[in-house]
C-alpha cells in the first residue's frame, strides 16, 4: 500500500514540474487534470480499510478535478485565441528552479513543524506544501488568465492533500460544500475570462493594470 | 412566547435564496429594485425576532447544532440588515437615471437582483453557521457571487477589478481553509467525533487540551486568509479597485458588510486561540499589528487620492484596521471596536451611496472635477460631505466616540507606542480627507457644474438625514439597550468578563 501512495506522490511532484515548464495551455490543462485525478484517488491508496463512503467521495473528487474542471477550462480556451503563454514574468528555467527550491523548502518546513500526520506516508505533507507553493507561484508568475486558474487548481490540490494528511475525517457536508465552491469558482473564473477576452481581445491579465493608487 | 429557533434560522437563509430566484421572473427593472426593498424588509422580520430572542434568552441552535445564532452573530446580523436596507433604498434612486437612459435593462436588473439576494443568503450562512467549515463555504460563496456585481456594467476597469478581486480573495480564502484544517487537526487529541470537530461550540469547550503550536499556526493562516477578504493591509490591494468600480449600492454592501463578514470569521477564532495560549495575548497582538499597519497604509494612500470612491475604499481599510486594533487591545477596546463596526457600516454605506449619485451627476468620480457640490446638489452633496466628516472622526458624531475609547484603552494599558502610531494615522487621515472634502464642498467649479439632478424626492432627503442623525445621537447618548447588547457580544470575544 505504502509503495502505491509514494509513487502517486512522486507523480504529483512531477506534474507540478511539468506545469512549471510547459508553455502550451492545452498541455497545462491536461497535466492539471492528471494531477487532480491522482489527488482524488490518493485516499484510496493511502487508506487500509476502504469504506463505501471514502471510495464514493474519492471517485467524485477525482471526477471533478480530473474531468469536469479541465473540461470547463478547455471550453474557455476554445473561446479565446491565446493558446500559448507567450512571455511569462518568470522564465521556464527559472520556474523549474523555483519549483526545486520550493520542494526543498517544503521538506525543511515539514521537518520543523512536527505535524500530527494521520496518513501512512511521511511524504504527504511536504508534497502538499510544495503543491501549494507551486500554485501560488503560477498565479503570480504567469500572465495568461487561464494559467492563473490552473495555479489556483494546483493550490487547491495541495490544500486537499494537506487535509488528507492531517485530518482523519472531514465531515461529508463540509467536503461537498468545498467541492461545490470550487466548482463555482472555476465556473465564475471561466465566465470572467470569456468576458475579459471579449472586451480586450486577449486573456493576458497583465493588460489589466490601469487601476492604481 | 415560544419560538422555534431552528425554523427562524432556516428561514433566514432560505428567504433570500428564494428571493434570488424570484428576481429572474420579474419583468421591469424598477420592479426588481422595489422587490429588493420588499425582500430585505421580509428578511428583517424573522431577523429581528431572532436577534430579540438571542438577546433575551441566549443562543439559538438549528440543524443538529451546525447552525447557531449567538449574541455576537446577532449583532452582526443587525448591522447586515441595516446595510442591505440602505443599499436597497438607495439603489432605486441610483439606477433610475440609468433605467431612463436604457443602460440598466431588465437583463441587468435581473442579474443584479439575483446576485444581490444571493450575496445576502451567503453572508447569512456565514453568520449563522456554528461549523467553521460551513462558515468558510459561505465566505467563498460571497466572493463568487459578488464578483459579477462589480461588473453589472461591463467596462475594462470593472473587469480588471473583478479579476483581481476573484483571484486575490479566492487564494486568500483558500489559505484560510488551511487554517481550518490545522484547527481540526489540533482537536484530534481531544477526541471529539470527527463530524463534530469543527463546531465552534465544541472547540470552545475543549480548548484546554488542544495543541497550542498547531492552533497558533492555524490562527496565522486564518488572519492572513480571511484578512485578505476583510481588507487588512498588506493584503488589501483588491479592495480600492473593486469598491471604486462597482455600482454604488454594491460598494455600500462591500464596504458596509462584506469586509465585516470576513473579519467576523477572524473574531470567531480569537477566543479559541486566546484560550489555548492561556490568555497570553498572542492572538490579540497579531490583530494589533495588522490593525496598525492597515491604518498607516490607508492614511498614506488617502492623502494623494483623486477618486472619491477610492478614497472611501481606503477609508474602509483604515476602519477595518481600527476595529481589528480595538479588538486586539481587548477590554474596553473590544466594546469600542464593536460599537465602531456599527457606526462605520452605517456611515460608509451612506457616504458611498451619496458619492455614487454625485459622481453620476458630474459624470466623474474625480474629486478635482466634482467641486462646489454643496451648491449644485445640497442634499446628496451634503450627505457625502457629512459622511466624510463623520468618517474622519469629527467630534459629536459616534465615530469620534468609538475612536476615542480605543485610544483611551491603549493609553490606560500604557501601550503608548500603539497610541502614538494610531493617533498619527488618524491625524493624517483627518487632514488628508478634510482637504479633499473642503475642495469638493466649496471650491468654485472650473467648468460649469451640471444642473442638479431633477429628481430629489423627500425619500432621498430622509435617507441622507436619518443616518447622520443616528450617528449624531449615538455620539452624544448611548441607549442602554444597545450598550448591553454590545457588552454581551464583547464577552463572547473574551473581553470584560
Amino acid at each position: 500500500m505504502n509503495l502505491l501512495t509514494d509513487s502517486i506522490l512522486v507523480l504529483l511532484i512531477l506534474a507540478s514540474f511539468l506545469l512549471l515548464s510547459s508553455s502550451r495551455l492545452s498541455n497545462c490543462i491536461k497535466t492539471v487534470a492528471l494531477q487532480g485525478m491522482m489527488v482524488g484517488v490518493l485516499p484510496l491508496a493511502a487508506n487500509d480499510s476502504l469504506t463505501c463512503r471514502v471510495t464514493a467521495i474519492a471517485l467524485v473528487i477525482a471526477g471533478m478535478k480530473g474531468i469536469v474542471f479541465p473540461y470547463m477550462l478547455f471550453r474557455t480556451l476554445r473561446e479565446s485565441t491565446t493558446i500559448k503563454e507567450l512571455k511569462p514574468y518568470v522564465g521556464y528555467t527559472a520556474s523549474m528552479f523555483a519549483g526545486v527550491v520550493s520542494l526543498v523548502a517544503s521538506f525543511w518546513l515539514d521537518s520543523r513543524l512536527h505535524l500530527p500526520v494521520a496518513a501512512s506516508s511521511r511524504l504527504v505533507v511536504p508534497v502538499a506544501f510544495s503543491m501549494m507553493l507551486t500554485g501560488i507561484f503560477l498565479i503570480v508568475g504567469r500572465r495568461t488568465a487561464v494559467n492563473q486558474v490552473i495555479g489556483y487548481l494546483v493550490m487547491e490540490n495541495g490544500i486537499y492533500t494537506f487535509g488528507l494528511a492531517i485530518v482523519r475525517d472531514v465531515p461529508l457536508l463540509v467536503e461537498l460544500g468545498v467541492l461545490m465552491d470550487m466548482f463555482m469558482a472555476v465556473f465564475v473564473m471561466g465566465i470572467a475570462i470569456y468576458r475579459i477576452n471579449r472586451e480586450f481581445d486577449h486573456i493576458d491579465s497583465d493588460q489589466l493594470n490601469t487601476l492604481k493608487g | 412566547m415560544q419560538i422555534d429557533g431552528g425554523l427562524i434560522i432556516l428561514l433566514l437563509i432560505l428567504l433570500p435564496a428564494i428571493f434570488s430566484g424570484v428576481c429572474q421572473m420579474l419583468r421591469a427593472p424598477l420592479q426588481v429594485l422595489r422587490f429588493c426593498i420588499a425582500g430585505v424588509v421580509l428578511v428583517s422580520i424573522p431577523g429581528l425576532v431572532a436577534v430579540f430572542q438571542v438577546f433575551r434568552k441566549g443562543p439559538l441552535f438549528a440543524a443538529g447544532n451546525w447552525l447557531m445564532l449567538d449574541i455576537l452573530s446577532a449583532y452582526h446580523l443587525l448591522i447586515m440588515m441595516m446595510v442591505f436596507t440602505i443599499s436597497a433604498l438607495f439603489a432605486v434612486g441610483y439606477f433610475r437615471e440609468e433605467i431612463d437612459m436604457k443602460e440598466f435593462t431588465i437583463k441587468h436588473a435581473r442579474r443584479y437582483g439575483s446576485l444581490w439576494f444571493g450575496a445576502l443568503a451567503a453572508m447569512m450562512l456565514v453568520l449563522v453557521s456554528n461549523n467553521l467549515g460551513v462558515m468558510w463555504v459561505g465566505i467563498e460563496a460571497t466572493t463568487l457571487i459578488t464578483a459579477f456585481l462589480i461588473c453589472i456594467h461591463v467596462t475594462p476597469g470593472a473587469l480588471e477589478a473583478m479579476w483581481k478581486y476573484l483571484m486575490m480573495c479566492s487564494v486568500g480564502v483558500a489559505a484560510a481553509f488551511t487554517g481550518i484544517l490545522l484547527t481540526a487537526a489540533s482537536t484530534v487529541p481531544v477526541g471529539i467525533h470527527p463530524t463534530e470537530a469543527l463546531l465552534w461550540t465544541n472547540i470552545m469547550n475543549s480548548v484546554s487540551s488542544m495543541d497550542p503550536v498547531l492552533v497558533k499556526a492555524a490562527f496565522i493562516f486564518i488572519v492572513v486568509g480571511y484578512g485578505t477578504k476583510a481588507g487588512l493591509a498588506p493584503m488589501h490591494n483588491w479592495l480600492p479597485d473593486a469598491h471604486s468600480q462597482a455600482p454604488s449600492p454594491v460598494s455600500a454592501i462591500f464596504s458596509g458588510f462584506l469586509l465585516n463578514a470576513a473579519l467576523y470569521c477572524i473574531l470567531r477564532f480569537l477566543p479559541i486561540v486566546e484560550a489555548v495560549t492561556g490568555n497570553s495575548g498572542w492572538g490579540r497582538d497579531i490583530l494589533i499589528l495588522f490593525g496598525l499597519l492597515s491604518i498607516v497604509v490607508a492614511a498614506i494612500f488617502i492623502i494623494g487620492q483623486r477618486d472619491v470612491k477610492r478614497m472611501l475604499a481606503y477609508s474602509s481599510v483604515e476602519h477595518i484596521g481600527l476595529i481589528a486594533l480595538g479588538v486586539g487591545l481587548g477590554g474596553l477596546g473590544t466594546f469600542a471596536a464593536l460599537f465602531h463596526m456599527f457606526n462605520h457600516s452605517l456611515c460608509k454605506s451612506l457616504a458611498f451611496c451619496c458619492a455614487g449619485r454625485v459622481g453620476q451627476a458630474y459624470g466623474s468620480n474625480d474629486m478635482r472635477k466634482t467641486t462646489d457640490i454643496l451648491r449644485s446638489m445640497p442634499v446628496l452633496g451634503g450627505g457625502l460631505i457629512g459622511g466624510i466628516l463623520a468618517l474622519i472622526g469629527v467630534a459629536p458624531f459616534a465615530i469620534f466616540l468609538s475612536e476615542f475609547i480605543i485610544l483611551k484603552t491603549a493609553i490606560d494599558s500604557s501601550r503608548y507606542w500603539i497610541a502614538g502610531i494610531y493617533l498619527t494615522g488618524l491625524a493624517v487621515v483627518f487632514v488628508g480627507a478634510l482637504r479633499h472634502a473642503i475642495a469638493m464642498a466649496w471650491k468654485p467649479p472650473e467648468e460649469m457644474a451640471p444642473d442638479a439632478p431633477a429628481k430629489i424626492c423627500l425619500a432621498d432627503a430622509a435617507l441622507v438625514v436619518i443616518p447622520l442623525i443616528i450617528l449624531l445621537i449615538l455620539g452624544l447618548w448611548m441607549p442602554k439597550l444597545l450598550a448591553e447588547f454590545i457588552l454581551k457580544a464583547s464577552i463572547v470575544l473574551g473581553a470584560l468578563s
